[in-house]
């Protein structure tokens, strides 16, 4: 067997060897802690953007989000035209204590109204506080980051391909005859 | 649970309210802020975990996180011992008489954290046909952590956020009839109410 | 479980193993010595809500003295019903909730699932898709194990190695967050690729997290493998013969420590798991003995080989060219007419998915084969006629996570 008290040796060893080190513990309250931009903490709401076009109502597995609108109509401008009918967002309200933070919503979203920001502190006593309407949605929007520049190996997103495309199209004088253009 | 056993469960009874003694409303503003002091830093914590939740729990407790730092103790033997309890998971049918159970054997005062979106309100499980929706069904909640699961830093938000409160408290206002809080004889009340039976 | 061979297995075992030595000789009765000091059995119930079964798994155990007769899990406590609530959603919502049953090994869940459409689809997935996914399998495997690491010996009462397996979990989850943005449920597969291409500066940052764990895993090693109660409190105890592995379906990491030698990443393989078995990098980790130690150490030496795999797919992703790692697809997918079966080697064992579709938007039904719930099911066989003290090793080796286990 092995000498007495070597396994005591042993793990005091290993407490003096933690002891010198630098501990990993965050002390969070005091200091906040770096966060990822991709971090799912709470969805913030680009209001402008919102077309109510109501995909990420229907998409949300837990039927979390909360739209209300109703349809405006602008008059038509020039004689004869058309009115212009708008929608116009009266409530949208996403229930914190149901979602399940898979970020379906805010891949469907068409027009880029919903984003992810990685704060997590709010936490509330009362559980209908959870559900967070537009204002306080909108609020969240000041702590959205910027997305992370991505892996040069992967492709090209299509947001930049569709950009140049355009640019180049802007550049190049108009093609004379077809009006439809290249697609 | 005998409480569910059919035909047995008599109805509830509105038993007494837990109270302080006739002194606690004359206790000087001092000795409230002291007592409620030693109440906030030493929570010792009893954690009901269930699922996922419950191991971002145990990842708060450990060494990154380390809540001890709050005052919050995660050595309590069972709940008889414990002054708060973390519902960390999906809370179940089946399970839920057991967290009414243990929730009863905390001794006063008592706080929960419904930690996660499945306690809070059944969170992905919105449309099961066997999960409760919401542990605040069962039992009063203090504090409602979101997230599915939250962070180890939104656990650490909610303690914070739940020792502003017990800070702020005075006890008396707490057990007061009609203060938000549920009174005994509805805790104490049987979850599902057996059929009425007429001989 | 029939209940009567259980009984009957039980009496067997009582007159077997049930003595009270030879200073009992005398007596006629078959336990206990005497008609006055006849034993009664004694109905002891473990869980639901047990500091010694992580989860909510409940035992209902039959005592004869310090002896168990025989264990009953009660499962059920945990039964959310996702099969029946995947009926009901589309096939990117069900991953979701497939993230969730084992939520120890969120990324292989939502893997079976989208492989199981995929195949359905006859959908190519882009080679960069590959091998990221492999590389977040393992890693995710990675956490996995070492939160079985940590939580075993704290069943076994040694509070320590759960503190550095979790700072190793730590390091693991900021890079898992990083990508996917979820620390645990990472949401990050899609139909036919992954959700989004990987940060700049990622393979890097992981290889640095890989490298990290790797340097610390001997101080796990040394805490748990050099205790002398860890070994006497695992050697030898629970060994569960092949016969009975292959009895009960009996998966994973828990087999192959019986030398049961089974891994669908060697015999079925699926994403780059055939090109990293020819390199020599995959290596498939077996232990004969079958006890509570072996299990562990299968497990440790899988996390070994599962960092090295992951270091190989890092090499492979630098040297990938361009591409994308998604597929487009269409605004309402809809798999095929038909049925399909695929399974996946979860860091906990054999998981399959069988999939059947109507051809409509959701499945008609999605059934779940999860290894925890087979893993669990050996637990009576394993249990009868060992001593109380025992069961916290046997149960804390079989390595489940209850949701798993409940679906």
């Amino acid at each position: 067997m092995t000498r007495l008290g070597s396994g005591l040796l042993a793990g005091l060893k290993v407490t003096w060897r933690n002891l010198v080190r630098r501990s990993v513990t965050q002390h969070y309250p005091d200091v906040k802690p770096e966060l990822p931009p991709r971090s799912r903490g709470v969805i913030a709401l680009q209001e402008e953007n919102c077309t109510v076009c109501m995909l990420c109502a229907r998409e949300c597995p837990a039927w979390c989000i909360h739209i209300d609108s109703h349809k405006e109509v602008t008059p038509a401008e020039v004689e004869g035209g058309r009115d212009r009918s708008h929608n116009m967002l009266d409530r949208f309200a996403i229930d914190f204590s149901l979602c399940m933070y898979c970020s379906i919503c805010i891949e469907v979203c068409p027009f880029d109204a919903l984003h992810w920001s990685p704060e997590f502190e709010y936490a509330e006593h009362d559980i209908t506080d959870l559900v967070h309407e537009k204002d306080r949605l909108r609020e969240w929007m000041w702590t959205v980051p910027p997305p992370p520049a991505l892996d040069p190996a992967g492709e090209e997103p299509k947001e930049i391909k569709a950009a140049e495309i355009a640019a180049a199209k802007r550049a190049a004088p108009p093609p004379p005859v077809d009006p439809a253009g290249p697609q | 649970m005998t409480d569910l056993a059919p035909g047995a469960a008599p109805a509830p009874v509105s038993l007494p309210d837990p109270t302080l003694g006739p002194g606690s409303t004359l206790a000087p503003k001092p000795v409230r802020f002291v007592l409620n002091w030693g109440r906030a830093y030493s929570l010792w914590v009893f954690n009901f975990g269930l699922a996922c939740c419950a191991i971002e729990f145990i990842a708060t407790s450990m060494a990154r996180h380390d809540f001890i730092r709050l005052g919050v103790i995660p050595f309590a033997p069972g709940p008889r011992q414990a002054d708060l309890m973390v519902v960390s998971g999906t809370v179940t049918d089946k399970m839920a008489p057991a967290i009414k159970r243990l929730y009863e054997q905390m001794p006063e005062p008592k706080y929960v954290i419904s930690f996660g979106s499945c306690a809070n309100s059944g969170g992905p499980y919105w449309d099961s046909y066997c999960v409760t929706k919401g542990v605040d069904q069962i039992i009063p909640v203090d504090v409602y952590v979101p997230g599915c699961p939250p962070r180890p830093e939104a656990l650490l938000q909610g303690i914070v956020k739940l020792q502003e409160q017990i800070a702020g408290e005075s006890l008396p206002q707490r057990y007061a009839q009609g203060s938000g809080q549920r009174d005994a004889a509805s805790l104490r009340q049987p979850l599902i109410r057996p059929p009425e039976v007429t001989p | 479980m029939s209940e009567t061979p259980a009984t009957e297995r039980a009496a067997d075992l009582r007159a077997v193993t049930v003595g009270i030595g030879d200073g009992a000789a005398g007596f006629g009765h078959e336990r206990g010595g005497g008609v006055d000091l006849a034993t009664q059995d004694m109905v002891l119930n473990i869980g639901p809500q047990h500091p010694a079964t992580h989860g909510v798994l409940r035992l209902r155990l039959t005592l004869d003295g310090e002896r168990i007769v025989t264990c009953e899990p009660i499962v059920g406590y945990m039964h959310r019903g996702v099969e029946k609530l995947f009926e009901v959603r589309d096939y990117r919502q069900i991953i979701v909730l497939a993230n969730r049953h084992d939520w120890l090994s969120a990324f292989g869940n939502e893997l079976g699932v989208v492989m199981a459409v995929e195949r359905m689809l006859g959908m190519e997935v882009p080679v960069r898709a590959i091998w990221i996914r492999t590389l977040l399998a393992e890693l995710n495997r990675v956490l996995n194990h070492l939160m079985f690491m940590g939580s075993y010996p704290i069943e076994l009462g040694a509070i320590t190695p759960i503190f550095y397996a979790f700072r190793e979990r730590e390091t693991i989850q900021q890079v898992m967050e990083e990508v996917s943005g979820g620390r645990m449920h990472y949401m990050f597969n899609r139909v036919g690729g992954l959700k989004e291409d990987l940060p700049a500066g990622w393979l890097g940052r992981t290889s640095a997290a890989v490298a990290a764990v790797r340097s610390r895993l001997p101080q796990i090693e040394d805490l748990v493998f050099g205790n002398e109660i860890f070994r006497a409190r695992t050697v030898g105890v629970g060994v569960l013969s092949p016969e009975l592995i292959h009895a009960y379906g009996v998966s994973g990491p828990i087999a192959r420590a019986s030398g049961v030698d089974l891994d669908l990443r060697r015999d079925d393989p699926y994403l780059a798991y055939q090109e990293l078995l020819d390199d020599g990098v995959l290596r498939i980790v077996t232990r004969s003995a079958g006890d509570c130690f072996a299990r562990f150490d299968v497990l440790l030496e899988q996390v070994k080989v599962s960092l090295d795999v992951a270091d190989a797919c890092l090499t492979r992703l630098h040297e990938l060219p361009q591409g994308p790692v998604n597929v487009r697809l269409p605004k309402i997918l809809k798999a095929p007419e038909g049925s399909t079966y695929a399974w996946t080697e979860n860091p906990l064992g054999i998981n399959g998915y069988y999939l059947v579709s109507r051809g409509e938007k959701t499945p008609w039904r999605l059934k779940l084969r999860t290894a925890s719930f087979n893993n669990i099911s050996v637990l009576p066989q394993l249990l009868e006629g060992r001593v109380v003290a025992d069961m916290v090793a046997i149960l804390g080796s079989m390595f489940f996570v209850v949701g798993d286990v409940d679906k």
